[in-house]
């Protein structure tokens, strides 16, 4: 048996196929003998075609004429009197045939994922696939396909890549493990997501477990069976049924209002990433948008978005919300992300360095234009804004003046807004949790980011696994925390949520009711089962959880006794 | 030069499998074959050309062929989006 993260839950039971972690890295040359480059282009060009041919064969006995079409039309597209017309040129102009590539193929997925419309944005995707198989024919390295992946198949993989997504298909992907990756990374919110089991963090488990093998996933315990026994398959084939027929259970917590079995009412909100979240949200049952990140508006691209771009896809969230809560976070980024344009210098300790409102507030014009884009939304949906990473009073006065700057431009020019837009605090940092009380003087809301709160407060960075021991909400320090947090909001009368992975954590919602937080904020797939977890606590049993907890001074112990009553 | 105005039918617009088959139709003819959108002139030989125009069902587009067998080639494109690419 294999040990791991427990990512997503769930057992899958199918055959491994390793993703093998291909470079698609090269050294850009300069090319004397051009003629023989571009007859290498064209071989490569070639192979490419055959290649696509037989799969869209394949694909059209599966799924049909039109899938396969698609698949056609790579071929149709490598062969373009623009691109490969271009891609041509600049190797007879002496590149070499990867940076001809490279340089055409990204000026078609910049120029795809611009324009707002999903066809022309999935053409983007599109032609980043032409150009991995492309570079891979070029550089002679085997790519596993994983959208050729066949029913009961378990992905392994270093870790779940944003450009593996695509490839993913839920009938098919019965489970993944991956060598790294912790509850909040990218491979566990993916899995998550696509709701396939997940075990992460299984060391050495792309060379260990080989291609065709026969394993079990455990998703919810975080472990791998390998070579599993007739009896052993029978065992998890019944947990895989009885996990399947309890999601169906909580099929009953829909269209519910959230409740605890003391009466008392909560919001039960989601955190979305695009405007395309918010249907998700809805599909859910979630009750409004706890947390809208914006980074998306301004990520993979070469330029600021406009306030009317903005507009429009706030707007849109508000739209399919229909007068639920939205809360808008302001830009969230530093210099960990790539985000050439905005002029981000690489600093040597980003996560504590210029980010967030930091950055916004000595950018105002870029902040101006995102606040005026959202007041601008707030004509249309019940809109609140959130300033993430707020560690001092003036941070929330100078963004609050800048909001009410934004507005009097807006008055000036005769445009709706929600005048009464509230305007909160993500409480994600140590100082927001010392002067939690001095906020909430000023703030209309709170919310709570436990995932960066812990990692501040315990100054543990939970990509690091020779730390990550210590990245745990259940710290006593990190629930001290929690709790002033909460206590500011309640005697100052404004309302707090949570809206880090931990609202969801059935082991942490006791202590939240207890503390008496307001909201919760989670994960789409988790709305009904933080529903269900809620209606199981009375105030006053609630009460006692916390207070025996509270009185331990270790994580290990409350964590041993939280597993011991849920 | 013969050109015609049209409105897209389909509910998918110019997306890939259309605006696949359009250019690949187009690409047999010797003319220059134009499709104006918006403002803009959009090469109907070439399919990044076309996907990069975003044409949507509702557009007006005028097509306009230009050159030796400009009549057959605008005849070919009408049908084919008067016909809503068969969808």
């Amino acid at each position: 048996m294999l040990k791991g993260i427990a990512a997503s839950e769930g057992i899958g039971i199918g055959k491994v196929m390793i993703i093998e972690e291909t470079s698609l890295d090269y050294t850009p040359k300069t090319v004397t003998d051009t003629a023989a480059e571009l007859e290498r282009y064209k071989d490569a060009v070639e192979k490419f075609c055959a290649e696509t041919e037989e799969q869209a064969k394949a694909l059209r006995k599966s799924t049909g004429d039109k899938e396969a079409e698609i698949l056609m039309g790579h071929i149709q597209m490598i062969k373009d009197p623009f691109m490969g017309g271009s891609i041509e040129n600049l190797i007879e102009s002496g590149q070499c045939a990867e940076a001809a590539l490279d340089q055409q193929c990204n000026m078609f997925i910049d120029m795809f994922s611009q324009v707002e419309d999903e066809m022309t944005q999935q053409r983007a995707a599109d032609v980043k696939d032409i150009k991995a198989a492309m570079l891979a024919i070029l550089l002679g390295v085997k790519v596993v396909k994983i959208s050729d992946a066949p029913k009961g198949t378990v992905l392994v993989a270093k870790e779940v890549t944003p450009s593996m997504t695509a490839g993913i298909n839920k009938e098919n992907i019965v489970g993944i493990i991956t060598e790294t990756g912790s509850q909040t990374s990218h491979s566990a919110i993916l899995a998550r997501a696509l709701e396939i089991p997940a075990v992460l963090s299984v060391e050495n488990s792309t060379t260990t477990l080989s291609s065709g093998e026969q394993v079990i996933v455990d998703g919810s315990a975080g472990e791998v069976m390998t070579a599993p026994s007739e009896d052993q398959i029978n065992e998890y084939s019944a947990k895989r049924d009885a996990f399947l027929r309890e999601k169906r259970e909580l099929e009953n917590y829909r269209g519910k209002k959230t409740v605890s079995a003391s009466g008392d009412e909560y919001e039960l909100f989601c955190n979305i990433g695009t405007p395309k979240d918010a249907a998700k949200a809805m599909e859910a049952d979630g009750e409004g948008v706890g947390l809208f990140r914006t980074e998306f508006l301004f990520m993979d691209r070469n330029a600021l978005p406009t306030e009317d771009e903005q507009f429009e896809a706030y707007k849109q969230a508000a739209l399919v919300l229909k007068g639920k809560g939205l809360i808008i976070r302001t830009l969230d980024i530093g210099g960990d992300k790539e985000i050439p344009y905005l002029g981000l210098e690489k600093e040597e300790n980003p996560f504590m360095g210029f980010r967030a409102i930091r950055y916004c507030l000595k950018n105002r014009d870029l902040f101006k234009s995102q606040i005026k884009a959202i007041l601008r939304a707030s004509a249309f949906g019940d809109i609140r804004i959130m300033f993430p990473l707020i560690t001092a009073v003036e941070e929330l006065r100078a963004g609050k003046e800048l909001v009410e700057e934004a507005k009097s431009d807006l008055r000036a020019s005769k445009i709706e807004f929600d005048e009464n837009i509230k305007v909160g605090v993500m409480t994600e940092t140590a100082a927001s949790g010392v002067i939690a009380h001095m906020l909430a003087k000023e703030a209309d809301f709170f919310s709570i980011g436990t995932n960066d709160l812990t990692g501040y407060t315990m100054a543990a960075d939970r990509g690091n696994g020779d730390v990550a021991y210590l990245y745990s909400p259940f710290q006593p320090s990190v629930l001290m925390m929690i709790r002033r947090i909460i206590k500011c909001a309640n005697e100052a009368g404004i309302p707090v949520g949570m809206c880090g992975e931990a609202a969801a954590n059935p082991m942490m919602i006791p202590l939240l009711i207890s503390f008496g937080l307001t909201e919760f904020s989670v994960s789409a797939p988790s709305v009904l089962k933080v529903r269900k977890n809620i209606s199981k606590w009375t105030k006053e049993e609630a009460d006692k959880v916390a207070e025996t907890v509270m009185a331990m001074s270790t994580e290990a112990e409350i964590v041993d006794y939280l597993k011991g009553i849920v | 030069m013969v050109s015609k105005k049209l409105t897209i039918v389909n509910a998918q617009g110019f997306h890939m499998r259309p605006a696949s088959t359009f250019a690949t139709a187009m690409g047999k003819y010797a003319c220059d074959v134009t499709i104006k959108h918006n403002g803009n002139d959009v090469n109907a030989k070439s399919l990044m050309n076309i996907i990069a125009a975003c044409i949507k069902c509702g557009n007006e587009i005028e097509i306009v062929a230009d050159g030796a067998d400009e009549a057959a080639a605008l005849d070919e494109a009408v049908k084919m989006v008067e016909s809503g690419f068969g969808e």
